[in-house]
């Protein structure tokens, strides 16, 4: 639990900061999906990209944790550090 | 740690595996004084701000409006585009400087009085006083079996914490989507449905944050907190306990005079535990939990004046003035360090740019894009054509109608629309077909300019540049 919350919420305050740059920057009405212009309403357009957003960060906070959690710690080494 | 019931003998710590973090409940008493009453007028301030100012009109529409679906900020008088995202990210800089000066000045100002964490966990806090009582009867509560009094005394707190949450919720969302047409769907069950999702997840973060995750928030969560540190200095203002006059500690007996018996003023009563809303000690020196609320002063205060002793064991000081025992001139003085005036005048100078940008901000906005599809042709008389269009952002209050012309080239003319109709705040796309005789300009691309007035007053006009494509 407390993995998945220090990986959740570390992605979700960026994923704001990233939606808002994003919508800033480019109109939802002006964007494509898979060649057709999109036509969700704009609540929609901004609420599924901050969804995105808050996965795609997720994820990479979530390997992040996988990787230092899974890494030889230096007192494992033979060698030692 | 240290048990947060020292004063009833025996410690009772309940442990509870919360959300973020393995915890001890911390069940802050409740407090008055000088610096409890500037926390509610804050609360007051900014929820009075929160709550009612997405319900105030203006110029028959709602006076701030962060509407998303038009991309169009209102503020007042103010209408923001996107094109104006530069004041954004002024605004957050002034914001991020103010923090770092203010940060520097009196260490967790933010914190202790303006933080919605801190806002809400305060109203929160006072609901659930109301309802189950104070720290000693939460306490006891807590311990209760299971009974009808309790699951009642239960189901009223987290019922008002529910809507109080709720019309957060609501309140978030009215700023993004006029409030009064929301309020309306409300009722006629036609609320959309993203509308619904982002009230109920504002409202659930409200309800999480402010009911059951409170300091832990501070904690462990809050990155202003982990960073705060660095922007200390030994002149910074931050609540302190005055160790060298507090201890040794202990209890006092009526009128002994305990100073000749080597006694310091702290009776260690542990009232500035108990208040404390992040549940540590504050005489153990500043800690990085400690979000400066200032409620550990307010309660030693209370037992200083009890016991006849002067107020201020805890109070606000600096690292400095403790060391040297200064008094509030010097320590003062000592605040307002050149770092501090720099940091000041930068600011100012920042604010003062921001305002006379917005002050000098143009009321007409116009965007030129060339068409897509179509770069240059031929068309009937063998002129050659170039289409482009128009965007034309009104900025003003007002309605405008604007004339349209084009130049740059010889014998230029343009097909469509010459004299435009935009309302007040907003904004209109048209298709304009730009034609020049095959012989004017050079082949390729030839620069063109279009100018756009308002009718009504001279100084309202925008020269756009473009390119015109010949063959
Ligand atoms: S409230 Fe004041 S007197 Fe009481 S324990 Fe705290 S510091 Fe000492
Ligand atoms: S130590 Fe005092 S100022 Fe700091 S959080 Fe606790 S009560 Fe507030």
């Amino acid at each position: 639990m407390q993995n998945i919350l220090s990986v959740l919420w570390p992605s979700f305050l960026v994923a704001g900061i990233a939606e808002g740059v994003f919508f800033t920057l480019i109109d939802p009405r002006e964007l494509y999906l898979l060649g057709e212009p999109v036509h969700f309403s704009s609540l929609a357009t901004y609420s599924i990209g901050f969804f995105c957003f808050w996965a795609i960060c997720a994820a990479s906070s979530a390997v992040t944790c996988y990787l230092l959690r899974t890494a030889k710690k230096p007192d494992d080494t033979d060698r030692g550090a | 740690m240290a048990t947060p019931l020292a004063a009833t003998s025996k410690p009772v710590v309940f442990v509870e595996q919360s959300l973020y973090q393995v915890h001890e409940k911390v069940y802050p008493r409740s407090v008055t004084g000088v610096y409890a009453t500037s926390r509610w007028l804050m609360v007051w301030l900014t929820q009075v701000l929160f709550y009612g100012l997405c319900w105030l009109p203006w110029n028959g529409r709602q006076a701030v409006l962060f509407d998303l679906t038009a991309r169009k900020f209102y503020i007042f008088g103010l209408v923001f585009w996107p094109q104006d995202v530069i004041y954004l990210a002024v605004l957050l800089i002034i914001s991020a400087y103010s923090l770092f000066l203010f940060t520097a000045v009196g260490g967790r100002l933010w914190c202790g009085y303006a933080c919605p964490q801190t806002v809400y966990t305060e109203i929160f806090l006072w609901i659930e006083r109301k309802i189950e009582g104070d720290r000693a009867a939460r306490i006891k509560l807590d311990a209760n079996a299971i009974s009808m009094k309790k699951l009642f005394l239960r189901a009223s707190k987290y019922g008002a914490w529910g809507l109080l949450a709720l019309w957060t919720g609501f309140t978030f969302v009215g700023y993004f989507t006029p409030i009064k047409a929301l309020w309306g769907s409300v009722f006629n069950y036609s609320l959309g449905p993203w509308e619904t999702f982002w009230i109920i997840f504002y409202g659930s973060f409200t309800y999480v944050f402010a009911g059951h995750l409170r300091e832990q928030v501070c904690k462990y969560m809050c990155p202003y907190a982990r960073f705060q540190g660095v922007m200390f200095d030994p002149d910074t203002l931050t609540i302190t306990y005055d160790a060298a006059r507090g201890e040794p500690r202990g209890p006092h007996k009526k009128g002994e005079a305990y100073k000749t018996q080597g006694k310091g003023d702290c009776v260690d009563c542990s009232i500035c535990v108990q208040v404390c809303p992040t549940g540590i000690d504050i005489r153990k020196g500043l800690q990085y939990e400690c979000i400066g609320c200032a409620a550990c002063i307010d309660a030693c205060d209370q037992v200083m004046e009890k016991m006849g002793t002067p107020k201020g064991l805890i109070r606000y000081s600096t690292e400095h003035a403790i060391a040297a025992k200064w008094g509030w001139e010097e320590i003062i003085r000592h605040v307002i360090r050149p770092r501090v005036l720099v940091y000041a005048a930068i600011l100012w100078t920042i604010i003062a740019a921001f305002i006379w940008g917005i002050v000098t901000k143009p009321t007409l906005r116009v965007d030129v894009i060339r068409d897509r599809a179509v770069l240059a042709r031929e068309v009937e008389g063998g002129m050659i054509e170039n289409v482009y269009r128009l965007h034309v952002m009104n900025v003003s209050e007002a309605a405008h109608r604007y004339a349209i012309t084009v130049s740059g080239l010889p014998e230029i003319d343009m097909v469509g629309d010459r004299i435009i109709e935009v309302p007040p705040a907003g904004d209109q796309t048209f298709t304009v077909q730009v034609r020049v005789p095959p012989e004017s300009g050079k082949k390729g691309s030839n620069v063109i300019y279009f100018d756009v007035k308002a009718m009504a007053d001279e100084n309202t006009a925008v020269r756009e540049k473009a390119t015109f494509l010949q063959l």
